[in-house]
């Protein structure tokens, strides 16, 4: 048995040894994406500053302004600089420098997150607990229904329906962050509302304006159901083929022939075994919620950073891209390093070497 | 029991989901108007920069002209009429404020006109405000065109270098004279007038703009500001102008807030706060307008028919100062080419210089069959164009001749070309539009489709290229035959038939077209300032236009605007794009 402190000490180079390796994927990733758009050629480059024919007469002083002739070595060297000193270029679509529009957008798709990520991850798991519980029951067979129609929906399709039905139909939640004289309200007293945190669920409580909370959260409801909705689904279904797969074990069949009763066995046992694959899924579907869904950010009028990218990815607003590939390579290293972390908290037998 | 629970909650959802769907909205019954002092548009368009140096696009005029002012403005629905805004007067020939030679231009400016953030414009902040612009000239920005009519050279700099003398000249082209403000022009340039409607020409308050890091007044620093970095221009994120709203509030990509300037000159408009809200999903805005909270939804080509359908909306169809055409490329690059086959005329591909032939171009004109394009794309719901001088700019000719559609006349003019050679071996080769436009896949797949019925020898294909590629392409010659449009800069002539016909201009040039007398009378036609003779000069290039066949001239295009029914006041102008909002003129009912 290991000491505490030995315990403590073996986290703490785990975990710095894994963020080590971070240089390393930012590095690779920084290469890899800024070879994929030096590939586009000057030109295409010189583009992202042109909207209409009557600019283009200007490409070849854009490409000479912005150095987009110089040799790839040359470019990628002067990339690397900027981005150490913390410059990761200019947004066109968001009018501002990158990392002030991702300052700006971030808080807004991780507000939606903070509900969507805990909702889906206690839904999905306990449905699908429920489901491998309740094997071929009609219980079973409704939820892997529902799953069925929540994952292959596309969301953009389903969050226009849920949005005719709910705005279009019955005028309630409009399509937007805030109502109207709420941001009339926050525009109009700049001294009453102090932004803190970018997330108006939140600002509200730190301003003492509840209002604007309740507001929020309104809004909040059909992008975090869409989202909820569609990702738990399959959530819902690995963890029931996980409970099912666990069920059919050994150590079930034992722990029911010595009498166990069935809320332990399923809870204590079964269900933290089940977990693993879970924790897997669930770890990667939270990280990639971090770039925002573009379809739901887009329809409900969101202006996170699914919104942004989407519009940066049409205009090839190639700052924006490749900023947001080196953001989610962080995110899926730090996400993966706390998934590890996870199975050896769940599962004491894997060890962290 | 629990199953059957289960059984009678799927019921009760269904039912609930298919009562919805059938029964009447509640809110079409319940809209009312809301907020009756505040518009609300929604739009996808994004805004880059309130700076007037830098901004050249529709999103961004449409903000700058409810921010700021020019010296005139056209009067109503005019192209060629103009109204006093910061100038008290129109200048013209008859008031003297124009020289007879066309080359002095006199503002009076109106006095007690404040500025957003106080004080009051003087003749020296126009002075100031032309000459900074001019100095700054951005790299893609709208500056070329005052410094072609003011100073002869529509840049600042070649080869990344300043030319020398052009600040001097900036300078010496405008200049105060008491409550007046005087121009001159290296030469005559009539469409100036017109220019100087554009945002490129609105007046800045001159210590404003040095407080807020703009030129400093002195030329001999003009450089130093010259072309300053995309995005850190000094205007970038603010505003102090005379119009009759001021900046309330913007958040890039989110929306933008206007609020009524209550000391406007012009006196008080009805709207106290206008939000233009950026949502970029069709159903979003469209669900928006129907539920009355927005007052204005921008809507597209392909949505008109849902949106006239809509109770409670207003629309208007207003035709633009814009042109489409499907212009031939007469040269070619054939390097590693393959929008022209084998780059030969042996049935596998065109030579490079294949729409050289005259009888080639006319045979694909008679293959276009226009009124059908109007009918089956637009519902009608467009004007068909004979040439870049096109309905609503001066000097338009309306009985100009066109190619009519007639597929015999097409297949005689094929047998013609090439000496019989290209009816003989056949041939092969692209279309190509530009991705997202349906209205140029039509056109580009009705021209193949047609051309091709000529002969089974003739083999048509039709390809898609992304915006940006598709730019760079065309101007590098890679496209026989390119489909693309053009929106009027200012309403002149000059400003399409140059574009278009000379061999300088920025489509003439990649039609590798090359005509002395179309270039001599092209340029004659910016020198010229007496109307009856500028009227001849361009009656002569449509007729041009139409003996050389150089393009198939596709659409005039009518957007069309949808309004709440409650919302009063918009006038329509052809000058004015889809993204155009002239608040101080919206009322709500």
């Amino acid at each position: 048995m290991l000491s505490t402190h030995k315990l403590v000490n073996i986290l703490q180079a785990y975990i710095i040894r894994r963020l080590f390796f971070l240089f390393f994927v930012i590095f690779g990733v920084s290469l890899l994406v800024f070879t994929i758009q030096y590939s586009y050629g000057p030109d295409r480059r010189a583009m992202l500053y042109v909207d209409s024919p009557q600019q283009a007469k200007d490409i070849p002083e854009l490409k000479k302004k912005y150095g987009l002739n110089d040799p790839y070595p040359v470019q990628y060297v002067r990339y690397l600089k900027e981005i150490a000193m913390g410059n990761f270029g200019y947004s066109i679509v968001a009018a501002r420098p990158v990392w002030d529009a991702f300052l700006h957008y971030l808080p807004i798709t991780i507000e939606l997150n903070l509900f969507v990520v805990p909702l889906f991850i206690i839904i999905g798991i306990w449905l699908g607990k429920q489901a491998g519980i309740k094997r071929n029951t009609t219980y079973d067979h409704v939820t892997r229904i529902l799953a069925i129609i929540g994952w292959s929906l596309p969301t953009f399709l389903f969050a226009l329906i849920l949005l005719m039905i709910f705005y279009g139909k019955f005028g309630l939640f409009e399509p937007a962050m805030l109502s109207a004289n709420i941001e009339a309200f926050i525009l109009d007293n700049p001294d009453k509302y102090i932004k803190y945190t970018g997330m108006y669920t939140i600002d509200g409580i730190l301003n003492g304006e509840f209002g604007i909370t309740w507001d929020a959260i309104k809004h909040l409801f059909l992008p975090v159901l869409t989202q909820v909705i569609v990702i738990v689904a399959i959530l819902m279904r690995v963890m029931r083929s996980s409970m099912v797969e666990e069920i059919s074990k050994d150590y079930v069949i034992t722990a029911q022939a010595k009498g166990v009763d069935s809320k332990t066995i399923f809870n204590k046992h079964v269900k933290r075994n089940a977990l693993i694959p879970v924790i897997t899924i669930a770890g990667q579907l939270a990280a990639l919620s971090m770039e925002g869904s573009i379809a739901v950010e887009m329809i409900f009028n969101r202006h996170g950073i699914g919104n942004w990218l989407a519009h940066a990815a049409l205009k090839l607003d190639t700052s924006v891209i490749m900023f947001m590939c080196l953001f989610m390579a962080v995110i899926f290293v730090v996400t993966n390093l706390i998934i590890d972390l996870l199975y050896a908290y769940i599962d004491p037998r894997i060890r962290l070497t | 029991m629990k199953t059957k629970l289960l059984w009678i909650l799927a019921f009760c959802i269904a039912a609930g989901i298919v009562l919805i769907g059938c029964g009447e909205s509640k809110v079409e019954k319940k809209v009312k108007v809301k907020n009756k002092d505040t518009f609300v548009l929604v739009e996808y368009g994004t805004l880059r920069s309130l700076d007037p140096s830098v901004c050249y696009d529709n999103v961004g005029r449409q903000r700058l002209m409810n921010l700021y002012e020019p010296l005139i403005y056209f009067a109503g629905s005019a192209t060629d009429k103009f109204k006093p805004m910061i100038a008290s007067e129109v200048p013209t020939v008859e008031n003297g404020g124009i020289s007879k030679d066309g080359k002095t231009y006199t503002f009076k400016i109106r006095k007690g006109v404040k500025y957003h953030q106080g004080g009051e414009v003087t003749p020296e902040d126009v002075v100031y405000s032309f000459k900074r612009n001019m100095i700054a000239d951005s790299a893609g920005g709208p500056m070329w065109m005052l410094l072609e009519a003011l100073t002869g050279s529509g840049v600042t700099r070649k080869n990344e270098k300043i030319i020398p003398g052009i600040f001097e000249k900036i300078d010496k082209c405008v200049e105060a004279k008491g409550d007046t403000v005087v121009f001159h022009l290296p030469t005559a340039y009539p469409p100036f007038m017109s220019i100087l409607t554009y945002t490129s020409s609105i007046i800045l308050s001159k210590k404003w703009a040095i407080a807020n890091k703009c030129w400093d007044g002195n030329i001999a620093n003009a450089s130093k500001f010259n072309d300053p970095k995309p995005g850190y221009e000094p205007l970038k994120k603010i505003a102090n102008g005379t119009g009759a709203y001021s900046l309330k509030s913007w958040e890039p990509g989110k929306q933008f807030v206007f609020e009524r300037f209550d000391t406007y000159w012009g006196g008080k408009p009805q709207i106290k706060t206008a939000i233009f809200k950026n949502v970029s999903e069709w159903s979003t805005r469209k669900l928006m307008l129907h539920n009355g909270d927005a007052d204005r939804a921008q809507v597209d080509t392909n949505y008109l028919s849902e949106v006239k359908a809509m109770k409670g909306v207003k629309t208007y169809d207003v035709p633009l100062l814009s042109v489409t055409m499907a212009f031939f490329c007469q040269n070619v690059d054939p390097r590693g080419n393959t929008s022209i086959g084998s780059g030969k005329l042996d049935g596998n591909g065109i030579p490079p210089t294949f729409f050289k032939d005259i009888n080639v171009r006319k045979a694909f004109l008679h293959a276009m069959d226009r009124q059908t394009y109007k009918k089956d794309v637009f519902s009608g719901m467009v004007v068909l164009p004979t040439s870049p001088n096109i309905k609503g700019l001066p000097y338009h000719r309306e009985n100009l001749p066109f190619y009519a559609f007639d597929l015999e006349k097409s297949k005689e003019y094929m047998k013609k070309a090439w000496g019989g050679k290209v009816w003989e071996k056949g041939f092969k080769m692209v279309i190509t539009h530009n991705t997202g436009n349906d209205m140029r896949k039509a056109a580009a797949m009705m021209l193949a489709e047609n051309v091709s019925s000529l002969n089974p020898k003739f083999k048509i294909e039709v390809r898609t290229v992304d915006w940006k590629d598709y730019t760079i392409q065309y101007r590098a010659y890679k496209f026989p035959m390119f489909l693309i449009g053009w929106g009027a800069d200012y309403a002149d002539p000059h400003n399409f038939v140059y574009t278009m016909m000379h061999s300088e201009g920025v489509y003439g040039r990649y039609m590798a077209y090359k005509n002395a007398r179309v270039d001599k009378l092209a340029t004659l036609g910016i020198q010229t300032t007496e109307p009856s003779k500028r009227k001849v000069i361009y009656h002569n290039l449509q007729d041009l236009w139409y003996k050389e066949a150089l393009a198939v001239p596709l659409y005039q295009q009518i957007v069309t605007r949808a309004y709440r029914d409650n919302v009063m006041g918009f006038v329509p102008n052809s000058i004015d794009t889809d993204a155009a909002e002239d608040l101080k003129a919206i009322s709500k009912k």
